[in-house]
């Protein structure tokens, strides 16, 4: 029905600005190829959902390198598009100058944040699921260690991580999450050899940052659990793979283009349009796959393992999962995972009682939280 | 009794007919791609039009093509040194990016005054290239290292050098823990082609360097000992050349050049020190296909290189344009490179069809 | 950790990660015995994990899968051996053109099958019996794919074939001395087909264990650069099948110990390691005395002509 809905506004827009009006062209920049069945077959997946919602002209170019963006660029504004999806932080300076060399374009840059009247930003985060996957590895850890495997040291990595493991803690406060880096956003062999070096250490339960099931295959093959990353990850291991993280970059397409066509958003009052989107706005899901929260199979053994909580006094994991989804999916968030009083790993109290992080001090967080345990390059 | 093919050496054939003979291959290639095209149900026709108008049709396109062959011309150049003197370099992809994190080092971590900035940066690429490629040519001369696997091996040391540095110790403090350097200051940035991203003073040394690599080889002793070295060993030996001297300042020369393209790419296109996949389109490897097309000469490799810059060029304009999965740019380079290395059966050997069962016992070379 | 856990740990990593490695070399050390380098191996084993991932998943059976990785891998191959052996043209750029082509195919012929869970994956086995030897056991025959067992007796077999019998002898001179082979009555071109096609078989067969048995899954550019490293330990083996597999060990270590130990050192300086370890190794070989078997095939590279030398 939604779509049905958005199509006859996009066709009322339509009508106001004519029928000799051509279809509104928009191009979107991928970092990667679109079967990488991670970030950018993810974006792909979006793209075609606002084209057929919208009834707008798409077109999309892949393996971009990231040196490469203005050529690309140059290339789809001759071809007519007149907005421009850029999907890699790296293209973010190419995409501003491209912005002001075409102030007729309406530009919007992924995970970046850097704007101008012409240039708006969006995300979609993760970190409000890693901790509820983090509340999950908590209790269905044996060995009290948790792995790890993370693709760059980076802010939003870190950020996941973290919240992973504050997870984890809530329900199991000696648990400690175990982390390796590959240094790539896509390599199995990498994923593969780290869950190994993981396993070895002791680990018997993993999430990961990687954008191939890798992780997963691995850890089942050993009989051991783990979460899913990105796309829909549960075919790979039914019997494993407890839960994990989904994105639904369909959600910001459709919106922030609709808005395009209702004339809301023009190439003059972009510059301070930032689309932060989490569980509330649903561009982000819990769960192996769309509509599975947590695997059947692991529902007993969260439902058997009890904690205490400040606020919601002695409850199930399984409860606590569902209790603190829908804090975090309510329009008016009542709970975040950094909510103070959080320390980082040296002992420096980060959070204190009573607040919540800054969306700055998110985007930006280098440290590590206690429970984290591993190489961390650039801790402060 | 049957027909049987026979080759027979050619004499050498002239700069027409080699340049004929390579059209032709591309030729051919293009015409064995149609039915790539009709399986996306894209016509060819449209295909290929689109693609030299916006290539070579237009002034943008041009542009394009030209910044793109800047490496590869700085690349090609040096390689047709070390051909000529039959040292295999497949290591002008680590000896780029050596000079690029050499130009990296100076432009952030030096206080060299504005003029000086950016010949400084190209003095310590071309040293920091000279140095990469200077190492396979000692180690092959003093302990017979392969430098197939010597110059191979320190493209992967470097690339991961350069991963390391971005990561970790050059971080840049600007870029909210992402990995790349901070931007280089204006003063280490090179000026553009107004209305393009051609940074010209790297096009100018480009083919300043081809000039002058002619001269060397045709007109000095060194270009006359590379010669002979790169003719016979045995000749060389009776000349009494010093083999390390001649290797090293190949080397020297077709390393720096490599560094010197690094350098471009960092002063003219990235102004900062970024992940290695994302600073060279493989530039290092083409650079091997170009400088082997050039069949040993400088000056051709520009030539060359242009060629590869407009295949760079017809691949962006494929995926971005005509909408085709980014995998066709190999598929389609393949198929060219392909073409192109059969054609040379008719550059150098005389096909002759024989009847008759006149063959020796044995005889191959069909 | 104990030392032997350890020991076991990271040997049985060297093994699984090597087994690939150890194929491919084997089959590129035959090519260029014969005198052809084949830089297409980053291609052959891409369309091979394709064609071996498309037919496991389609007939439900991973040895078929490995059959076609098999053909594919000889089919490309013997376009390279038709180009640089019939039409004699530059090995190195025919070699670069494949992996474009075979990179690029694969990618082409590969959409649609990303993100299937390869329903019929090799399993690994254990060796009863075997594998209860104190530490050697578990080390060597515990949880291993029987391609890695496979390609450890290909090893020793190639290894016989090459040092012990006519045909070694025969492989040798065509890539040593091709003029005076063909004087002796050898068919050069057919020789080095052969050992071209060889090398693509076997390379086919190392990208279908990445797919059916590594990680049975396909993805894009999933050969991840591993043909490259076997350029490099078909030369850092001295062309020879027994030192393939120590050589394949070796970067198989060497790369499951940089995620062993980033705690301590930065991984990219560990990730660098098997190939500066490469270049030293050579280096050390080259301080000590001149062994002909140690030294290129005299030809290798080079289009053979009658009459030429």
């Amino acid at each position: 029905m939604k779509a049905l809905r958005w199509t006859l506004v996009a066709l009322a827009v339509f009508g106001v600005l004519g029928l000799a009006q051509a279809k509104l062209k928009v191009g979107f920049i991928y970092v990667g190829p679109i079967g990488d069945y991670g970030w950018t077959h993810a974006h792909n997946e979006g793209r075609l959902i606002a084209e057929k919602t919208l009834g707008i002209e798409t077109v999309y170019v892949e393996s971009v390198p990231e040196g490469e963006v203005e050529t690309y660029i140059d290339l789809l504004v001759r071809q007519g598009c007149r907005v421009i999806f850029t999907t890699s932080f790296g293209f973010m300076d190419g995409t501003l100058a491209a912005a002001k060399r075409y102030p007729n374009v309406i530009f919007a840059h992924c995970s970046g944040f850097k704007r101008a009247p012409n240039m708006m930003s969006y995300m979609a985060d993760f970190y409000q699921v890693y901790y509820l996957n983090g509340l999950m590895a908590g209790a269905l850890t044996k060995t009290g260690k948790i792995g790890y495997v993370g693709a760059f040291p980076i802010p939003e990595v870190k950020r996941h991580i973290n919240a992973f493991t504050l997870g984890v803690r809530a329900v199991n406060p000696r648990a400690t999450v175990h982390v390796r880096w590959i240094y790539e956003w896509y390599s199995p062999p990498a994923a593969k050899e780290a869950t190994e070096a993981l396993i070895a250490e002791g680990c018997d339960v993993f999430a990961f940052t990687e954008d191939s099931p890798t992780v997963i295959t691995v850890a089942a093959a050993k009989g051991l659990l783990s979460f899913g990353h990105y796309s829909p990850m549960y075919d790979f291991a039914p019997d494993y793979v407890v839960s994990g993280q989904l994105v639904h970059w369909d959600k910001i397409y459709v919106e922030f283009l609709k808005g395009v066509l209702e004339g809301k958003y023009t190439t003059k009052n972009l510059a301070h349009i930032d689309y932060w989107w989490l569980l509330s706005q649903e561009a982000v899901e819990l769960g192996a796959k769309p509509g599975m929260v947590i695997n059947p199979k692991h529902e007993a053994a969260l439902k058997a393992v009890k904690v205490k909580t400040p606020d919601l006094g002695e409850i199930s994991v399984y409860d606590l999962v569902y209790a603190r989804l829908a804090q975090m999916g309510a329009p008016g968030v009542s709970f975040d995972p950094f909510q103070g009083p959080v320390k980082d790993r040296k002992g420096l109290l980060r959070v204190p009682e009573g607040f919540w992080l800054s969306y700055d001090a998110l985007i930006t967080m280098e440290w590590a939280v206690e429970g984290v345990v591993g190489p961390w390059p650039g801790e402060p | 009794m049957s027909w049987r093919l026979r080759l027979e050496r050619s004499v050498t054939p002239s700069r027409t007919t080699v340049l004929l003979v390579s059209l032709l291959g591309v030729v051919a290639a293009l015409v064995f791609a149609v039915p790539v095209f009709w399986a996306y149900k894209v016509s060819p026709w449209t295909a290929y039009t689109t693609i030299a108008q916006r290539s070579l049709g237009s002034w943008a396109g041009f542009m394009e093509v030209l910044r793109r062959a800047i490496p590869l011309m700085l690349c090609g150049v040096g390689l047709t040194l070390a051909f000529r003197a039959r040292f295999w370099n497949i290591g002008a992809e680590g000896q780029l990016l050596a000079g690029a994190v050499a130009a990296t080092g100076v432009a952030l971590f030096t206080k060299i005054p504005a003029p000086w900035l950016l010949p400084a940066m190209f003095g310590a690429g071309f040293l920091a290239g000279a140095l990469w490629g200077a190492v396979p040519a000692v180690l092959r001369l003093k302990l017979r290292v392969n430098e197939v696997i010597s110059t191979l091996m320190l493209n992967y040391v470097m690339i991961y050098i350069v991963e390391w540095l971005v990561h970790g110790p050059w971080k840049g403090k600007t870029m909210r823990g992402f990995a790349y350097t901070d931007f280089f200051p204006a003063a280490a940035q090179l000026p553009l082609i107004p209305g393009s991203r051609v940074h010209w003073p790297t096009l100018v040394i480009a083919v300043g360097a081809a000039l002058v690599v002619a001269l060397v080889l045709s007109r000095t002793r060194l270009g006359y000992e590379i010669r002979v070295v790169g003719q016979s060993t045995d000749a060389a030996r009776y000349a009494g050349i010093d083999f390390l001297k001649v290797m090293v300042a190949v080397m020297v020369l077709s390393g720096g050049l490599a560094g010197l393209a690094g350098v471009g790419e960092m002063a003219g296109v990235h102004y900062r020190l970024r992940s290695p996949t994302h600073i060279s389109m493989g530039y290092g490897y083409t650079a091997i296909i170009v400088a082997w097309l050039a069949r040993g000469s400088p000056l051709a490799a520009l030539f060359t290189a242009l060629l590869f810059g407009l295949i760079f060029a017809a691949g962006d304009i494929m995926k971005a344009s005509l909408q085709l999965p980014a995998q066709i740019v190999g598929v389609f380079n393949g198929l060219i490179l392909f073409f192109i290395i059969g054609s040379e059966l008719l550059l150098y050997w005389r096909i002759k069809w024989e009847r008759g069962w006149t063959g020796k016992p044995g005889s191959s070379g069909s | 950790m104990d030392w032997q856990t350890w020991l076991i740990g990271i040997v049985g990593r060297a093994l699984a990660y090597g087994t690939p490695l150890l194929w491919a070399t084997l089959g590129e050390v035959y090519a260029e015995r014969a005198g052809v380098v084949n830089l297409g191996i980053e291609g052959m084993m891409a369309m091979g994990a394709l064609m071996a991932f498309a037919t496991a998943q389609t007939t439900g059976d991973p040895w078929l899968g490995l059959l076609a990785a098999l053909a594919v891998g000889g089919v490309l191959a013997l376009l390279h051996a038709f180009l640089t052996v019939t039409l004699r043209a530059n090995q190195y750029v025919s070699g670069l053109s494949l992996t474009l082509l075979g990179l690029g195919l694969s990618g082409l012929l590969g959409r649609g099958w990303e993100g299937i869970a390869l329903r019929a994956p090799l399993p690994n086995v254990t060796i009863p019996g075997l594998a209860s030897i104190p530490l050697l056991g578990p080390m060597l025959f515990q949880d291993e794919s029987i391609l890695t067992y496979l390609g450890l007796l290909l090893a020793l077999v190639l290894w016989i074939v090459l040092w012990r019998t006519r045909w070694g002898i025969v492989i040798r001179a065509v890539g040593e001395a091709p003029g005076a082979a063909d004087a002796v009555g050898i068919n050069v071109a057919l020789v080095r087909y052969l050992c071209v096609v060889l090398g693509g078989l076997l390379a086919g067969v190392a990208g279908g264990y990445l797919s059916v048995v590594y990680r049975p899954a396909w993805t894009e550019g999933m050969s991840a650069g591993m043909g490259w490293v076997v350029i490099a330990l078909t030369i850092f083996a001295s062309w020879d099948p027994l030192q393939a597999v120590g050589g394949a060990l070796l970067f198989g270590a060497l790369y499951h110990l940089s995620f062993r130990l980033q705690q301590w050192v930065a991984p990219e300086l560990l990730k660098l390691m098997p190939y500066a370890f490469a270049i030293v190794v050579l280096a050390f070989v080259g301080l000590g005395k001149a062994q002909r078997r140690r030294g290129a095939p005299a030809a290798l590279g080079l289009p053979y002509v009658r009459g030429e030398r």
